[in-house]
């Protein structure tokens, strides 16, 4: 079942247009992938689905609803969470500061120790630097931090917008099998990668975003083996 | 505690370091001017924490700051003297006017410009300080008016200290710890942290920003209310009066640095200070003068304040 369904969606800056009509669809329970060159707009498609970015038109449903023009710290509230580009952490405030503000939504609230008990086993590292201000961790440190926010919120769809930047090879893996857990609890993930081989490796199903449009999808296992796939983004 | 001025070493001191000084009074008037100073300070201390709160959280200078300290001063007048309200209690309810007026102030004025340059929102900011003065002007004249209220005064030695002043500064160091105490060990000052800090993120993990930010607003109004509130407990004032106050604000925010509540309070402290010494080498008149050649030499020197690192 599609949990998440993007149908046409158009959206960009001011007059400079960056989607073109995608549509995407993701299903409940697996991971899905949107890969794409550097400024193909995925970072652009995630700020849309979240309504940071209001689409030109096209339709966003959740769960069967309509959340086009709903903004995001209600979707957020819904279960639909995004871990953005560029880690965008609480600075000034503590790693547990952090991981309380990614709690914020009232769903995710009466599950805050179980889900900061789960965060601390994934990224010990963390809970050893409970008290310390953000701005002061070191760029990997950075980045579980904010998938760490990502998973206190309590998702029912998690975007993640270049899991794998700054962190070393052994922890990205890591990630990912953490990731692969969460989906066989039940969570929907969708990962934006610039390492495409992994994204394809991980995922159950891949969409890759040119032109402005997400027209190039199918199960990462077979665009593994697609030519185009191959040649443009694996270097093949 | 009582201290004469023989047994007081220190003062005489202070005294001997500035004999070639033109004084214009005694030696032991200084001990006087620098406590009025000081205690004023306090409570300018939290004028000045409602310009820099607001700033801080949404890099929105709030000209209609000074109004609404002269608002806090007219309610606490007309509790006072058509209620028959202590003005301590007085002051409790203008905060309350004061979070929801600037709340009001948001949703209405700034909420549309606030992504807009800075120009626009100075501009919001500057159109609801005029129709607040404008009004005011038409309810309330410009004539002065007094609570007529005291709690008496305490001697230590040379210095006399009114009870409403005493009374206005241990007011501001509560009002201060509230703050601290709101902004790190609560949910909701745990959210103006974080939209402060990153509004976009906030937003992402579901906090309403817009509703937080309007009510960080209320809170910036609430303290100017509270200041303009507890300084009518021993000053004059008119509808006009605020505007001294914003101005001492603002060189105490380029003082105490911005996003640093106690850094406001030292501020004022220093400001308060400053302004007990004045007096008593040059006619008070001065007195704005040199704040302002003191805020521009701040402004040249340390941009960022001298006592907050933070931008
Ligand atoms: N705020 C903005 N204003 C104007 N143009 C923007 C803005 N943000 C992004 N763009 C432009 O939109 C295009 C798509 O950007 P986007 O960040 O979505 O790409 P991306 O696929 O995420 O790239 P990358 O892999 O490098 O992260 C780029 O050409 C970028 O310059
Ligand atoms: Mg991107």
């Amino acid at each position: 079942m599609a949990i998440l369904e993007i149908k046409d969606i158009t959206s960009g800056y001011g007059e400079v247009q960056i989607l073109w009509g995608s549509t995407m669809s993701l299903q409940e329970g697996k991971i899905t992938s949107l890969v794409g060159a550097n400024g193909a707009g995925k970072t652009t498609m995630l700020r849309t689905i979240m309504g940071l970015v209001k689409p030109k038109t096209g339709t966003i449903t959740f769960e069967g609803k309509d959340v086009s023009q709903i903004s995001a710290h209600v979707k957020a509230e819904m279960g639909l969470v995004l871990v953005p580009e560029g880690r965008q952490l609480f600075s000034d405030m503590s790693v547990e500061e952090n991981l309380e503000m990614g709690a914020a939504p009232k769903r995710a609230k009466p599950r805050f120790d179980a889900n900061i008990k789960r965060v601390f086993e994934i990224f010990p590292r963390l809970e050893e630097r409970r008290r310390q201000k953000a701005r002061t961790l070191s760029g990997g440190e950075q980045q579980m931090l904010a998938v760490a926010r990502g998973i206190m919120s309590e998702p029912k769809v998690l975007m993640i917008d270049e899991l794998s930047l700054g962190l070393a090879p052994v922890l990205v893996l890591d990630l990912f099998h953490t990731l692969q857990k969460l989906r066989g609890e039940g969570l929907t993930v969708l990962l934006v990668e610039q390492n495409v081989q992994m994204a394809l490796a991980v995922s159950d199903y891949t969409y890759v975003l040119q032109h402005g449009k997400a027209d190039l999808h199918g199960p990462s296992r077979d665009l593994v083996n697609d030519t185009h796939i191959r040649s443009a983004y694996l270097g093949m | 505690m009582c201290l004469s001025p023989s047994s007081q070493p220190s003062v005489e001191k202070i005294g001997s370091s500035l004999s070639k000084a033109v004084f214009r009074g005694g030696y032991m008037d200084i001990l006087a001017f620098l406590t009025d100073g000081l205690l004023i300070g306090f409570v300018y201390g939290i004028a000045a924490m409602g310009l820099t709160l607001i700033w801080g959280v949404m890099n929105v200078i709030n000209l209609s700051h000074g109004s609404i300290i002269a608002l806090g001063m007219f309610a606490l007048y007309f509790l006072f003297v058509s209620l028959g309200i202590n003005p301590y209690i007085g002051v409790v309810l203008v905060a309350v006017l004061g979070l929801l007026l600037g709340m009001v102030i948001y949703a209405v004025a700034i909420h549309r410009v606030i992504n807009a340059p800075h120009l626009s929102t100075l501009l919001a900011t500057f159109a609801v300080n005029m129709i607040i003065i404008g009004l005011g002007t038409t309810a309330f004249s410009t004539s002065p008016r007094n609570v007529d209220f005291s709690l008496g005064s305490m001697s230590i030695g040379p210095v006399t200290i009114l009870g409403t002043r005493a009374v206005a500064a241990i007011a501001s160091v509560l009002i201060t710890a509230a703050l601290y105490y709101f902004l790190y060990r609560t949910t909701l000052g745990k959210y103006v942290r974080a939209v402060t800090d990153n509004r976009a993120a906030a937003e992402l993990m579901g906090i309403p920003s817009a509703r937080v930010l309007a009510f960080s607003f209320g809170l910036g109004t609430m303290l100017a209310a509270i200041a303009g509130g507890l300084i009518a407990t021993f000053f004059p004032f008119t509808i006009l009066s605020g505007t001294t106050y914003e101005l001492k604000s603002f060189v105490i925010g380029v003082l105490g640095g911005v996003g640093n509540p106690l850094g406001a309070l030292i501020g004022g402290l220093i400001l308060g200070t400053f302004e007990g010494i004045i007096p008593y080498f040059l006619p008070t008149s001065w007195v704005p003068v040199l704040e302002f050649i003191l805020f521009v030499v701040i402004l040249l020197v340390r941009p960022t304040g001298l006592l907050g690192a933070k931008k």
